[in-house]
């Protein structure tokens, strides 16, 4: 073994001992590594080498093969995900309709009203509307004490067919 | 190590980390007989030292790709002492379940077999009078051609405990050899 690292080993066996100290331990390793270089361990077999060789590039396949396993297992897996997602997506489209649900809104107020020019005739139908709704009122408090002999049942429809005609009314302005 | 050297090496470690298997063949062209070396040295069994290389080679195909820089031989030769230590505590093991079945059958012992001394030259036998650790830390020294620095470092200790029992070591083995 002629190869060294350039190492200064007085210089670092000076960190621990004085001058005279560390150029002795520096010898007693120079001369020990001597004694390793004058005798040389067994040179591998030259078919061992050429087995290893083999071995070895029987190994690269294998761990190349490995790595194109994992990654088609990889995109088979995200492929499927998006197959999922897809097909979840599909069939929430369909139970919707097709088409996005619409947010229908209306005014409380009869949109004649709100066309409507004649303020006066406007004022009276507003003051209709307000009474008819103080006298739902009134009839609902009148069910929730009872004060009409006790007939629940046939004042609430009556009092249902009402809310149904006002209802009517109020839309058709 | 120099530039050409190491750029060379550079090279070779490129083209393995890309698995290509030539640069495989060119890194065992370059450390195998050091490595067996220190395996021998280690072990004394020329068959348990070609199991070693052929193993640490194999290994390297995997763990090429966690060298990141620094000394290659310091990467190398701490990949080597991981596979020497397995192999260890893998003889150890089977050791015990000798002894178990030993035990258990009663029988005649069985011979755990020794390397043959007429086989083993003079060095062999004298280092295996010195401590296990200190075995291995004149040969990670002297086959990793690594410097004290990098020796302390892959043994996770100060660089003075390194340096002493390196020097303890190696003159107590010369003395053994005189």
């Amino acid at each position: 073994m002629n190869v060294r690292n350039e190492e200064n080993l007085k210089g670092l066996f000076e960190k621990f001992f004085n001058s005279e100290q560390a150029e002795r331990a520096a010898e007693d390793i120079r001369k020990g590594e001597r004694i390793l270089s004058e005798h040389p361990a067994p040179e591998p077999d030259g078919e061992l080498i050429a087995d290893m060789k083999v071995e070895i590039a029987e190994a690269v396949i294998r761990r190349k093969a490995d790595a194109f396993r994992r990654t088609a297992y990889k995109a088979v897996a995200v492929a499927a995900a998006f197959i999922i997602l897809a097909v979840i997506s599909v069939k929430l489209f369909e139970k919707s309709g097709g088409e996005p649900e619409r947010i229908v809104t209306a005014s409380i107020m009869p949109r004649a009203i709100w066309e409507s020019e004649d303020i006066a005739t406007d004022d009276a139908d507003l003051a209709i509307l307000t009474a008819e709704i103080e006298q739902i009122e009134g009839e609902a408090l009148a069910l929730r004490l009872d004060e009409n002999g006790g007939n629940g049942n046939s004042a609430v429809t009556e009092l249902e067919i009402e809310l149904a005609e006002i209802n009517n009314d109020f839309w058709k302005g | 190590m120099n530039t050409a050297k190491s750029d060379n090496l550079a090279r070779i470690i490129i083209g393995c980390k890309g698995g290509v298997p030539e640069c495989f063949s060119q890194l065992v062209d370059i450390y195998a007989s050091r490595c067996y070396g220190y395996f021998y040295r280690l072990t004394g069994d020329n068959d348990v030292s070609d199991d070693l290389l052929s193993e640490l080679f194999v290994k390297l195909v995997g763990k090429i790709g966690s060298y990141k820089g620094g000394s290659f031989e310091s990467w190398l030769f701490k990949v080597a002492s991981n596979v020497f230590h397995d192999y260890l505590r893998d003889k150890q093991r089977r050791k015990k379940l000798l002894e178990a079945e030993k035990r258990r059958l009663e029988s005649k012992t069985t011979e755990i077999k020794q390397p043959d001394s007429e086989m083993v030259d003079k060095l062999q036998m004298q280092l295996g009078k010195l401590d296990a650790d200190t075995r291995e830390l004149i040969m990670l020294r002297f086959y990793s051609q690594a410097s004290f620095k990098e020796i302390a470092k892959m043994r996770s200790e100060p660089i003075g405990t390194t340096l002493s029992k390196l020097h303890r070591g190696l003159k107590r083995l010369r003395e053994l050899m005189e």
